[in-house]
């Protein structure tokens, strides 16, 4: 095992370990905010994986959250399924979802795939009320009280600890989290993740090594939308409610915006991202309640971190780790 | 390498501490139940203080500024009320997280005066899980007096939507016999209690509902909505909606050239802009004439002016909203649903809890609420878990609402 490798898994056993213990640390409405940044993580490195590392930007990830989310209120309501199961199938079906739109989307690229994919994040609200008889419409699916919420109503023990819900959903959501970290990792470290990177530095150089541009892309939106469809099921699960406007637009953007504050192209930042995407609607709002202050307030942070960090912030990890390894060549007087 | 290991876990840590820290608000905690100290009482309930429906953020808002009032003066039972609103944009999916943030962090003595039907459906499973109170929900849908033995701790107060429907259904019956009737209405519980209200009331007569066309909350417009109900060939429509989409079917209305005889539901109705917006100043003679129902003084209508309560009332908005429009019928609503909450809580006793609060409200009587109409009375008993099911009717002209006829009385059962 080479060096770098270590110091990653022996930074990301660090943080596991961190995760898994902040919760006694905090009280448990505290850890419900927490289980929404870990829910958002997984979206983020879903769609960092299409953005960052493929090169295919996508403003419509709410629409392939939505499609987990749904898939999983409607499995809970109409099928009786329990909510920990219906969550391989939401990744499953988003990923279908997610494959089915790589094909025609391989052949669009740039503004013109922002576009399409911003199409899908506006229709699918809309579409979502239009099937009013399957997914409830516009007053959507309650799943709060059902028996097929773990939690909800009575806490649930595991390994000896009695989870009430909010920490249940914190565990549920932070373990997902760090799986799908932990996939995410092994899947770019590999073949698959060169091809990604190649394909988006430079298609023409991706073709002549011999990847498949259309194979490569699709696949790369199958995983992402895998990724989109499990936060959506989390989603729903935490929310214990989803209608058309659990998923709206500002979504979308709100997740791009994440993983531009995380560091595109790089896993580590990401945390800060979802964290960023939780906390700072909250933050802004409490600042000033006047209508239309915190929209500003919060525009102007997006710019000013932008031009501060470029690379977001494992850009700033990586900038600072630089230094202090400059730091260390120099000899000291 | 450690000093990088060391450095990118506090990075970490730095990272989780700083949402840690966004918004550590001081909990209360009660002797027996939550929200309840020597000194204070506090409540918790959404609004949407931003986006489309924001006009209704003057709900809360009058509410406020009463509390500061009885505040002011002593408070209830010694004990100071803090009401604390949580904004939820209108969206349901807001409301969850706001509501829980509001039981399970701030930890209010009881949730009041949520506004908005999908929003409280949202939360009322939640609520009753957690047994805390949904005192006075901000919607007239018919289920929160209906389903009361289902959910105990909820409890509605403005008339039902479907008694609202009702007297339409009632009064068209007798004044219009015979009226073809287009409804537009708002795709959730809201529209369809109204309708199925004006339904009823419309049994055993000859008008008739010939056309409903329903509009979704979060859709941009209506004018295809009210091109259909156009074409329907209605003498009359009826508007069942939210002031945005109100004041456009107006609009679209005028444009098609269509004349239909106009009713207009009290939740936009009383909304202070909805109306003069229609109107677009004069230019939309539709608006004159405008059917609607009233249970609240109307702090524009000359009738009030030297009313007593509602120079109290003037007295203060200036005091405790300075900056909020007083002509603003919703505020009145916050006012009277405010005082109802104020003389439930001090009838609750020296000893307030929760279950004091729910046996106040299951055989509740308050006479003389000065915001409402005289006459009025709020009042639960039994089975009958309804606090308003009575109102007048009023007309809109020359820029002003007017009440005519006796009190509607109606009955749920």
């Amino acid at each position: 095992m080479s060096r770098t490798t270590l110091r990653t898994l022996l930074v990301f056993v660090a943080f596991a370990v961190v995760v898994m213990v902040l919760p006694a640390f905090v009280n448990d409405f505290r850890a419900q905010q927490f289980s929404y940044v870990g829910i958002y993580l997984i979206a983020l490195i879903g769609l960092d994986i299409l953005t960052g590392y493929t090169g295919q930007i996508s403003l419509g990830h709410g629409a392939f959250m939505a499609i987990g989310g749904y898939t999983t209120a409607i499995l809970m309501i109409d099928h009786g399924v329990k909510d920990i199961a219906t969550i391989p199938i939401a990744i499953l079906v988003a990923g279908v979802a997610g494959v089915l739109f790589g094909f025609p989307a391989a052949r669009l690229s740039g503004l013109y795939l922002a576009l399409a994919t911003f199409g899908i994040a506006v229709a699918t609200p809309e579409l979502i009320k239009r099937f009013e008889g399957f997914t409830g419409g516009g007053s959507g699916v309650n799943l709060f009280g059902t028996p097929e919420l773990t939690a909800s109503l009575t806490p649930v023990r595991l390994a000896g600890v009695e989870l009430n819900f909010n920490n249940w959903l914190y565990y549920l959501a932070w373990t997902l989290a760090l799986a799908g970290y932990v996939i995410a990792w092994l899947i770019l470290r590999g073949r698959t993740g060169r091809a990604f990177r190649a394909v988006r530095d430079s298609e023409t150089a991706a073709v002549s090594s011999g990847v498949s541009l259309t194979r490569m892309k699709v696949i790369a939106f199958g995983i992402s939308a895998a990724y989109a469809g499990a936060a959506g099921a989390m989603f729903a699960i935490a929310t214990t409610y989803v209608n058309p406007d659990t998923f709206p637009v500002a979504l979308s953007i709100f997740l791009l915006v994440g993983v531009v504050v995380g560091g595109l192209g790089s896993l580590k930042g990401l945390v800060v991202g979802a964290v960023f995407i939780q906390f700072m609607p909250l933050w802004t709002q409490s600042i000033s309640k006047k209508p239309g202050a915190p929209a500003v307030v919060y525009g102007v942070i997006l710019i000013l971190v932008v031009l501060a960090l470029p690379g977001g912030a494992s850009g700033l990890v990586s900038r600072v780790t630089q230094l202090v390894r400059r730091g260390q060549d120099f000899p000291k007087p | 390498m450690n000093r990088k290991l060391t450095f990118a876990c506090l990075a970490l840590v730095a990272s989780l501490a700083l949402g840690a820290t966004a918004a550590l608000a001081g909990t209360a905690r009660g002797t027996s139940d939550p929200g309840v100290t020597s000194s204070t009482i506090l409540l918790g309930g959404t609004a949407p203080l931003t986006g489309l429906a924001s006009p209704y953020a003057s709900v809360s808002r009058g509410a406020d500024a009463y509390f500061k009032y009885v505040n002011a003066r002593g408070g209830v039972n010694g004990r100071t009320i803090i009401y604390r609103v949580v904004d939820d944009g209108y969206n349901p999916a807001l409301t969850v997280p706001a509501t829980r943030q509001l039981v399970e962090q701030d930890r209010v003595f009881a949730v009041f005066n949520s506004l908005g039907t999908s929003q409280n459906l949202a939360v009322r499973p939640y609520l009753t899980s957690m047994k805390v109170p949904q005192l006075f929900v901000a919607s007239g849908a018919t289920t929160w007096g209906r389903d009361y033995e289902q959910f105990p701790y909820t409890i509605g107060f403005q008339p039902s939507y479907q008694a609202e429907g009702w007297v339409y259904g009632k009064y068209l019956a007798r004044t219009a016999p015979g009226a073809t009737i287009a409804v537009l209405f708002q795709n959730d519980d809201y529209g369809k209690d109204l309708l199925g209200g004006l339904k009823r009331g419309l049994q055993r007569s000859k008008a008739k509902v010939i056309a409903a066309q329903p509009y979704d909350p979060t859709s941009p417009e209506v004018s295809s909505q009210i091109a259909k109900l156009k074409a329907s060939g209605a003498d009359t429509l009826v508007i069942f909606a939210t002031p945005t989409f109100a004041v456009q079917a107006y609009t679209f209305a005028h444009k098609l050239g269509w004349k239909p005889r106009r009713v207009i539901n009290n939740a936009v109705a009383s909304a202070s802009t909805t109306m003069a917006r229609a109107a677009a100043d004069g230019q939309n003679p539709l608006v004159n004439s405008t059917i609607s129902i009233a249970y609240l003084k109307d702090p524009t209508v000359a009738e009030w002016q030297s009313d007593p309560a509602m120079k109290l009332y003037r007295t203060i908005m200036a005091r405790y909203a300075p900056d909020a429009n007083a002509d603003d019928p919703l505020h009145v609503y916050g006012m009277a649903v405010a005082w109802t909450a104020v003389d439930a809580l001090r009838k609750s006793g020296k000893d307030l809890t929760r279950a004091a609060l729910q046996k106040v409200l299951d055989r509740f009587t308050a006479v003389g609420n000065p915001f409402m109409l005289p006459g009025i009375i709020v009042k639960t008993s039994g089975k009958d878990h309804f606090p308003v099911e009575q109102v007048l009717l009023q007309r809109w002209q020359n820029g002003a609402w007017k009440s005519f006829g006796g009190l509607w009385g109606y009955r749920a059962s």
